[in-house]
Order: C-alpha cells, then sequence, then structure tokens
C-alpha cells in the first residue's frame, strides 16, 4: 500500500463560522437537530470557561466532545458489543465560547468499559481549537463520584498524580433538574493550574 | 471505514509551537507538554452519521442565491480526502470557510475596515463521496493584515475542517495558492518546518483548457491520520 503523508495542522483561527452551528450541535444526546434527546441514561450539564495565560478568557474558541452512551458503548464498529449501543445517543457534540468565554454541552453520564486489561472510567474527550492553538488540544474529563473506577483508570494513571484532580469536573448542584458539572479549561499557565493535555 | 492504528506525526510536519511572528501561540499553547497516550475505543471512533447532524451539501459560496453572485475571481476547489495509507476516505465531513475578495470575513468579530460583500458568507460543508471526493465553488480569497505589531499580513487562504472516521483522526488545516508572493512572509504557513510538507498545504492550479470558462481550477488533497483496518476479504 503507498503511504500518504498527513496534512500539518493549523490554526482555527479566530473566525470558525457561527453560521455553521444548528441550535441543538452542543446537545451530544441527539443524532439529528430535530431529533429527541436520547432518554436512555441521566442527562447532565457540562459547562466550564476556556483560558489561557494570565486567565485571559478565549472567545469563539471551538470545543468538540466525544464520548461513549450511558452503557459504555459506542455505535461504531471498533466498539466488540457495537449492537448494544443506544440507537438514538449521538455522543457528539460541538460549542464556541462566548464573550466571557464560556461553553456548555447537554449529554448523558457516560458509561465505563472494559478496554484489554483494563476498565476504562466515565469519561468525555474534549478537542479544543482556537486562535493561538496552532495545533488543538485534546483532554478527557472525568467524574468526580467514580472514586474507585477513576482509581483504576489507565488513562488517568499517566497524569501525574498531582495534576489529576485538574481533569476532574466539579459537581455545581442542579439546574432545570439536570445535575450539572463544571470543567475549565486552562490552555497556558502555572503547571499547578494547566489543564493536563494528551497526544495520540 | 475503520481506523485502527495511528503512526506518530512525521517529523516537520507538524507546526512549531509556539510559532515565531504569531503572539497568540505564546499565551495559548500548554506549557507542559502533552501525555502521549496509546489511542483507545474513545480515540479510535467517532461518530458514523455525522451528516445527520451537521447539514452538508452547501458547496457554491460564489452563488449567494440564483443572481446573487459574490464578488471576486471564481474558482473551484476539488481534492480527496486520504487516510496515511493513500485510501480514499468516505462519507467525510469537510468544512471550508474563508475571507471575502477583499480580505474580510463574515464574522461579527472581524471588525476590520474592509468592505463586507452582501452576496458572499463564505462557508460550506459537505461530505465526501465513496471515493473520498469533495469540491467546493467559490472566489479567491483577499490577503489580510493581522492586528499586531509586526505589519504581518495572511496570505490568500481557505480553512478546512475534516472530521472523519475517527477521533484522532480530526483535522483543521489551511490551503494556499500557487506561486503567491505572500506565502513566503506568513508566520503560520512557514511554522511547518519540512518544506516538503509546507508544499503540500498549496493547491495546484489545473490548466485553463481542462476546467471550463466560468472559473479557475484548483486541486487539493488532504490526508488525515490514520490507517485503516486490512478491508475483510469476501
Amino acid at each position: 500500500m503507498s503511504r500518504a503523508l498527513p496534512t500539518s495542522q493549523h490554526t482555527i483561527g479566530p473566525f470558525f463560522p457561527r453560521t455553521y452551528f444548528g441550535p441543538t450541535d452542543h446537545d451530544l444526546r441527539r443524532r439529528t437537530a430535530t431529533a429527541a434527546p436520547s432518554p436512555r441514561g441521566e442527562a447532565i450539564r457540562i459547562a466550564g470557561r476556556v483560558t489561557r495565560a494570565g486567565g485571559e478568557v478565549c472567545v469563539n474558541a471551538l470545543l468538540e466532545a466525544w464520548q461513549a452512551d450511558a452503557g459504555g458503548h459506542f455505535d461504531h464498529p471498533a466498539d466488540p458489543d457495537v449492537g448494544a449501543a443506544d440507537p438514538e445517543f449521538l455522543g457528539w457534540g460541538r460549542a464556541a465560547t462566548d464573550a466571557g468565554g464560556r461553553y456548555h454541552f447537554l449529554t448523558l453520564l457516560p458509561g465505563g468499559y472494559a478496554e484489554g486489561s483494563h476498565r476504562r472510567a466515565p469519561h468525555v474527550n474534549l478537542q479544543i481549537m482556537a486562535s493561538g492553538l496552532m495545533r488543538p488540544v485534546l483532554t478527557t474529563l472525568f467524574f468526580p463520584a467514580f472514586t474507585a473506577e477513576n482509581a483504576a483508570d489507565p488513562v488517568l494513571a499517566m497524569v501525574p498524580e498531582g495534576r489529576r484532580g485538574l481533569l476532574l469536573a466539579q459537581a455545581e448542584g442542579d439546574s432545570e433538574g439536570l445535575r450539572c458539572f463544571r470543567f475549565d479549561i486552562r490552555l497556558r499557565g502555572d503547571p499547578a493550574e494547566e489543564t493536563p493535555f494528551f497526544v495520540e | 471505514m475503520r481506523i485502527d492504528s495511528i503512526p506518530p506525526w512525521p517529523e516537520g510536519i507538524e507546526p512549531q509551537v509556539p510559532t515565531e511572528g504569531y503572539a497568540g501561540t505564546f499565551t495559548h499553547t500548554p506549557a507542559v507538554p502533552p501525555i502521549r497516550r496509546p489511542p483507545g475505543r474513545t480515540e479510535l471512533t467517532a461518530p458514523r452519521d455525522l451528516a445527520a447532524k451537521l447539514p452538508c451539501g452547501d458547496d457554491n459560496l460564489a452563488v449567494l442565491a440564483p443572481g446573487r453572485m459574490a464578488l471576486g475571481q471564481y474558482i473551484h476547489i476539488a481534492g480527496r480526502i486520504l487516510d496515511e495509507d493513500a485510501r480514499p476516505v468516505p462519507h467525510a465531513v469537510v468544512e471550508l470557510w474563508q475571507a471575502n475578495a477583499a480580505g474580510r470575513y463574515f464574522h461579527p468579530i472581524d471588525t476590520r475596515d474592509a468592505p463586507l460583500d452582501p452576496d458572499f458568507i463564505g462557508n460550506g460543508r459537505i461530505r465526501t463521496d465513496a471515493e473520498g471526493r469533495f469540491g467546493f465553488f467559490t472566489i479567491r480569497p483577499g490577503a489580510y493584515p493581522v492586528p499586531s505589531k509586526n505589519n504581518w499580513w495572511r496570505p490568500p487562504h481557505v480553512h478546512f475542517s475534516v472530521l472523519g472516521p475517527a477521533s484522532l483522526s480530526r483535522l483543521v488545516t489551511q490551503m494556499y495558492f500557487p506561486g503567491d508572493p505572500m506565502n513566503a512572509y506568513d508566520h503560520i504557513f512557514n511554522s511547518v518546518p519540512d518544506a516538503a510538507a509546507r508544499e503540500r498545504l498549496i493547491a495546484r492550479q489545473l490548466p485553463p483548457h481542462e476546467v471550463g470558462l466560468g472559473w479557475l481550477g484548483f486541486v487539493h488533497d488532504i490526508v488525515l491520520r490514520g490507517r485503516a483496518a486490512t478491508p475483510e476479504q469476501p
């Protein structure tokens, strides 16, 4: 098979079009703009702020979220039990930050899953693209209540112990009947505060 | 299609960060290097039918509505989305956005003193066909100055966002025009260390007789990270 070299990444720039966004793009529970949200799981809200050096907010940053359904499955051939996947849940969403650097997603609390000899704790992958970021950054959000699952998660184990807490969303009570989690993303800052990022 | 492995980025292809001349990269690039992790199921998967969520089919940026033609030089950009085995990526979502002929974006935070074109929005989205092909009608974008202390102008360029078969094949990049003298001065273009990798960001112009009278033709292939699983033999 002939090989091809991957195309270089570039910044998304400041002008990713607002006209691209549909009203439910930030709702991972819906497969289409008009579909009803999947009811198979606990609906939650994930919200936070994206900041850069000095705690300044990032405006018009693009975030994309991807996660397993409430049962820990992906509707994708790479899932060994793809037939068990929620037929209504999309698991993907995108949101742009507003003038205050804020974003939010609506989703279902993801399930964990077995992978090799490990078990992944419930998590949401987030990719962040922004002006000033020549390469997108990838991070993974975990949930605070799953203490035992988080302690056994092989990805969280790769993060230096003192920084693991930065990947835990914070429970922030309820709003309109949904449990809320806060997850701030600090692109650059003091290493004690900067969000841990991953690369594959 | 299913991606099942991902070689590391070959040397010289990833832009150098922070990027000389581009002040924003010094305040946005994480100070701590990213943690290299083996791709797991979350990274090797992606939505199978994202076109249902993100409506596709808007491939003509040059004509806003019948009789409402954008100002500028009409062009067509065609290409294929490929994986690292040079296999076509079918049903990838391809987004393209750009400035108008005067170098201004239709975006509320582009407040530069250059005219907006009432007949040009400047964004489109399509899904690749079974052979990984895409095509857009548009206009050649204008160059524009970046608010900065170093008199930096972006050369004419088109932004591409591609959503492929796996999260790890997600790509955001830019395409440049061949022979534009501004390319040599651009801090973003020149952030890619390898000259051949930079060259691959420049579209190829087709001879006019191969295209037609209405527009100039450009060809530009985009390669996503990842290698597909070997297809099962029937």
